[in-house]
């Protein structure tokens, strides 16, 4: 009797708990919308019910039964006081349902024949076993739920497999290397040679650019005037040009080339650039005009630059 | 028979599509030398490093080169030579790679000598980069070509001077007296190793800097952001201070340059500036192994293997036979003599 209490109670429990996961949304719905109040209300009902289930899970005997109505029926009768009127008449509902459920379970355990467990035995029984064999499975298996004929078979599946992704990792590995040949990363620091390298560049540079700056320099003066000045400085500048890059490649033993076609000569008359000079535009007859003059010249040393080009030529 | 297409012959070519749309002239408005201009492809299937090497080598070589080039795999040299002619393509750089290493040959259109050179070791411009602190790419770098420096092979045989020849005319040339500084922005430099018979094969970026300016006032300018001013007493604390030389700049002083007009709002007339280089782009070991009368056909004028050695590359030729007279009928250029001049001029020996 204690045991089947004692599991009752465990039951109820249980029972109560999945009951409560599965019906808190909707408690929370009715406390929502309802008041504080109803609460009451649902959570009686809710036991009720829950009492009355587990009676017909285990209810064995009609004694048990008759006490239970009982004591339900005075709970019923204080909550009459409490709550409203619905409540009552479902309380006495339920006790009319349960006790119908129960007696019916009763006598159909009992209209069976005596050979066959009654039905709550039968349950009790099975539900051992099903613990027993969850018992049992606890050992983890790789091969996960198989049946032991196959295993083996699946076991040199596996393998093989294995086998052919290391083959075949192996062989991409290879490819990558090879594909990899020759790349190298450089280092993040600028190590001896590349800064050696660097250096010659940037003498190349430096050298091109200051060749640049001599003959743009005095061509900003000078060049929109006068054509036969123009062919003079050009005949000069490519000598000066070549004299320039021998000269300042001395100390070091590289032969730095560059692309060019002609170049510029450093000016005798007075300051090197033409504004400084005194008569910048003002007394110079030619250059007064310079802005109407300098598209014709353009056009002139394109043209003559061809030639010359031309004329370097074999 | 309209219906019937050879398609064989048919080359999936899409030149560089600029945004004006304006055709790429063939004429340098003022040296009225032809502009080159350059394919960069390459031969059979390559590995992923080469073709990202193969698209840094594009980028090297802009403006004057087809950028989206595109081949097929039935693409062969014929159908590139046959669309480089209209286009006004001058030169071919291919690269191919066999289980050795890869190759790079470099051959001028139309029936020009190739050049086959062995890539020892490269790094990609994305490795240079991480590489880098502070990695610089300005936006329109790669709109003017570069200027090419060649040192080193002044020292070595006629082969080494086709060589010269050949690399100074893949770039179109630069105008002394009209070229503006600002579009100097790259610089591509080939430096022989006598010993190891190695080129070294680097592209840098160019980079003005005002010297004689303290280091404060030239970032403040640069970078127009407030300085912090919290520890000084008065505003010339900060103009007058002396601060921290990095070491570098005593280096500079070999490198200065002075300029005649205003490059930027740094850079200005009349004053030293410093030129820096920063490596961008691919760099490269190179090794000459062949060079071939024709276009990636024709006799060998040079094998590094020797007389009847064995050939490794897909097309192989003929002879084996070391004439070097050939070297000056097959170079078209007319600047040759401005070069060898150069080269003897600078001849010293230590």
């Amino acid at each position: 009797m204690t045991m089947e209490e004692g599991n009752v109670a465990a039951g109820k429990r249980k029972r109560n708990i999945g009951k409560k996961k599965g019906n808190k949304t909707k408690n929370k719905k009715l406390k929502m919308l309802e008041g504080k109040g109803k609460k009451l209300r649902v959570s009686k009902k809710m036991r009720n019910l829950f009492e009355k289930r587990a009676r017909d899970y285990n209810s064995d005997d009609d004694e048990e039964e008759e006490e239970r109505k009982e004591k339900e029926n005075t709970e019923a009768a204080a909550t009459r006081r409490g709550g409203g009127g619905d409540n009552s008449s479902e309380g006495s509902d339920d006790s009319g349902g349960g006790g119908g459920g129960g007696g019916g379970e009763e006598e159909e355990g009992g209209e069976i024949q005596p050979g066959v467990m009654k039905f709550t035995e039968g349950v009790r029984a099975f539900r051992v076993a099903f613990k027993n064999i969850i018992k049992r499975n606890i050992a983890n298996d790789s091969l996960g739920p198989v049946l032991s004929g196959h295993k083996q078979l699946i076991a040199k599946k596996l393998a093989e497999e294995e086998a052919e992704r290391k083959v075949k990792g192996e062989a991409k590995k290879e490819k990558h290397l090879v594909a990899e040949k020759g790349h190298v990363k450089p280092a993040n620091y600028l190590d001896s040679h590349e800064k050696f390298l660097i250096g010659i560049a940037t003498k190349g540079v430096v050298k091109l650019f200051n060749a640049v700056n001599k003959a743009q320099k005095a061509q900003k003066g000078l060049d929109p005037s006068r054509s036969k000045d123009a062919k003079m400085i050009r005949k000069r500048s490519k000598e000066a040009f070549f004299s320039e890059l021998g000269k300042t490649s001395f100390p070091v033993q590289n032969s730095s080339s560059k692309d060019n076609t002609s170049c510029d000569p450093s000016n005798d008359e007075g300051p090197a650039w033409a504004p400084l000079r005194d008569n910048y535009m003002l007394t110079n007859p030619k250059l007064k005009d310079w802005d109407k003059m300098a598209d014709s010249a353009i056009v002139d040393d394109v043209g003559r630059m061809s030639e010359d080009s031309g004329s370097d030529d074999d | 028979m309209a219906r019937f297409r050879n398609r064989k012959t048919k080359v999936f070519v899409k030149p560089i599509v600029k945004k004006n749309q304006q055709q790429q002239s063939n004429v340098d408005h003022i040296t009225g030398n032809k502009i080159p201009k350059s394919f960069v492809f390459s031969r059979g299937k390559l590995p992923g490093p080469i073709r990202q090497l193969q698209m840094d080598l594009r980028k090297l070589m802009l403006p004057y080169t087809a950028l989206n080039l595109k081949e097929k795999k039935r693409n062969n040299l014929k159908d590139f030579l046959n669309v480089a002619g209209p286009m006004g393509v001058t030169h071919f750089l291919i690269l191919s790679k066999t289980e050795s290493s890869p190759f790079l040959r470099v051959a001028k259109t139309p029936q020009g000598p190739t050049l086959t050179f062995k890539i020892h070791e490269y790094s990609l411009a994305v490795d240079i980069a991480q590489s880098q602190l502070r990695p610089r790419c300005p936006q329109d770098l790669l709109k003017n070509p570069p200027l090419i420096v060649l040192s080193g092979f002044a020292a070595g045989n006629e082969h080494l001077k086709l060589t010269t020849t050949m690399f100074k005319n893949i770039f179109p040339d630069i105008d002394i007296n009209t070229v503006k500084l600002s579009s100097c922005q790259r610089i591509v430099l080939l430096n022989y190793n006598k010993d190891t018979q190695l080129i070294d094969f680097r592209h840098y970026s160019i980079r003005l800097q005002p010297v004689g300016v303290s280091r404060r006032i030239r970032k403040f300018v640069q970078n127009h952001q407030v300085p912090d001013l919290r520890n000084l007493q008065d505003v010339s604390d900060f103009v007058t201070k002396a601060g921290y030389v990095s070491e570098s700049e005593a280096d500079e002083e070999a490198a200065t340059v002075t300029l005649i007009s205003d490059l930027s709002r740094v850079n200005r007339a009349s004053t030293k500036s410093a030129v820096k280089l920063q490596e961008i782009g691919p760099r490269m070991t190179l090794q000459l192994t062949k060079i071939e009368g024709g276009l990636c056909s024709g006799e060998v004028m040079f094998s590094e293997y020797g007389n009847g050695g064995n050939k490794k590359k897909p097309d192989s030729e003929k002879g084996t036979e070391k004439e070097d007279d050939d070297n000056d009928d097959e170079i078209g250029d007319s600047d040759e003599d401005n070069e060898r001049e150069d080269n003897e001029e600078e001849d010293e020996e230590d």
